[in-house]
């Protein structure tokens, strides 16, 4: 009994991080929680929230899958937040097992990569959780009144090149010109968050 | 009578090595992987003539994926004679073959392993709609193709022996070799 306890207990905590996910049409949730931006400023959420909406993107630096997108995360959000859609990069992963997804590593990754918008780090995971992202890079693009109108991959390919469907900007396009997003949820192989332990 | 001493020493030698859990060394041509769209799984699945399956989704970039690789092989061998199939698939461009090949090679896969030739989202569905995509994620099936049990994130011999059990409708085996 105590065997099938302990199994139990350990499945539950390797499962933390991917019980819940957000609906679409549900309200942004932890948008007042000031995460470290790359720039030294702590800022939320709601302190990016642009005229048009919000768009959330769950990323890190070591992921290959990371790597395959970041040109065009980098490309969709500055074109995003230039057109009144309030971009934000979050970095829930512990570095503890990826050096690579430190603080230090964050400020030279959103130089190189010429970001506008901020790249945070959420210190407990607990935005991930909330949201109940699992995996990097997942985008939550939210309306103007906070509420989820897309949720999933940057588009349908790892390599740019191969790219058929471009999910987020369709959607970040549709949401700047009020229309309905047409696919709003997409599904995509990618690294999983490295959850910090709960505290 | 040479040979056939070398060759009975290195069958003493896998015994030994299978019995302490410990795999034994493959060579990277011997090494299969072959393409499967979620629906080729799914007919492998039901289709197997095994008393459970273990799916696995992993990749040679994904950390976690590798920390639990030793754990799954070590569990397909302890449990292939009692009826359990594992199906390692990788999620890794089909142009990493040699990479695949490697690790699969170093880990002691010496049984079929395969590699997800299809997009994310059809893929991803075609297995089970909870699978949010992030990996490692095991799908574990009884000898019926009913889906038992599955997870996201990586896990200890302990889990994997536990379910695998559960799976197979038996007590866990005794083992030689650490838990």
């Amino acid at each position: 009994m105590k065997r099938h306890v302990f199994v139990a207990s350990l499945v539950s905590t390797v499962l933390a991080g991917s019980a819940f996910a957000l609906s679409i049409g549900d309200k942004a949730p932890s948008t007042s929680v000031k995460m470290k931006n790359v720039d030294g400023r702590e800022i939320s959420i709601a302190d990016v929230a642009g005229k048009e909406g919000t768009l959330v993107i769950f990323s890190c630096n070591h992921c290959p899958f990371v790597k395959a997108w970041q040109g065009r995360i980098a490309s969709i959000g500055n074109a995003a937040k230039s057109k009144g859609v309030g971009v934000i990069v979050i970095n829930s992963n512990d570095p503890t097992s990826y050096p690579e997804d430190s603080f230090g590593e964050m400020q030279k990754r959103a130089e190189q990569l010429g970001f506008t918008f901020p790249y945070v780090v959420d210190a407990t995971s607990d935005v991930a959780r909330a949201f109940g992202a699992t995996r990097t890079p997942e985008a939550f693009l939210f309306d103007k009144d906070g509420k989820l109108v897309y949720h999933g991959a940057i588009d349908d390919s790892k390599n740019a090149d191969q790219v058929t469907k471009h999910y987020l900007q369709d959607a970040v396009d549709a949401l700047i010109a009020g229309k309905e997003v047409g696919t709003k949820e997409t599904k995509f192989v990618g690294c999983g968050i490295k959850f910090r332990a709960k505290g | 009578m040479r040979k056939i001493w070398l060759a009975g020493l290195t069958f003493f030698l896998a015994a030994f090595l299978i019995a302490c859990g410990r795999t034994t060394p493959v060579r990277v041509e011997d090494v299969r992987v072959t393409p499967v769209t979620a629906a080729d799984i799914r007919r492998a699945v039901s289709n197997a003539g095994a008393k459970a399956v273990l799916v696995n989704m992993w990749a040679t970039w994904c950390g976690p994926c590798r920390e639990e690789f030793p754990a799954l092989v070590r569990v397909a061998h302890k449990y292939q004679d009692e009826g359990l199939k594992v199906m390692l698939v990788s999620a890794d461009d089909s142009t990493d073959m040699a990479a695949i090949r490697k690790f699969l090679a170093e880990q002691g896969v010496d049984f079929p392993a395969y590699i997800k030739a299809e997009k994310d989202q059809p893929f991803i569905d075609g297995l089970d709609k909870r699978w949010t995509g992030a990996l490692p994620a095991t799908f574990i099936y009884d000898g019926a193709g009913k889906l038992c049990d599955f997870w996201e994130g990586s896990a200890s011999f302990n889990v994997f022996e536990q379910k695998v059990v559960e799976a197979l409708g038996q007590q866990a085996k005794p083992t030689g070799g650490n838990p």
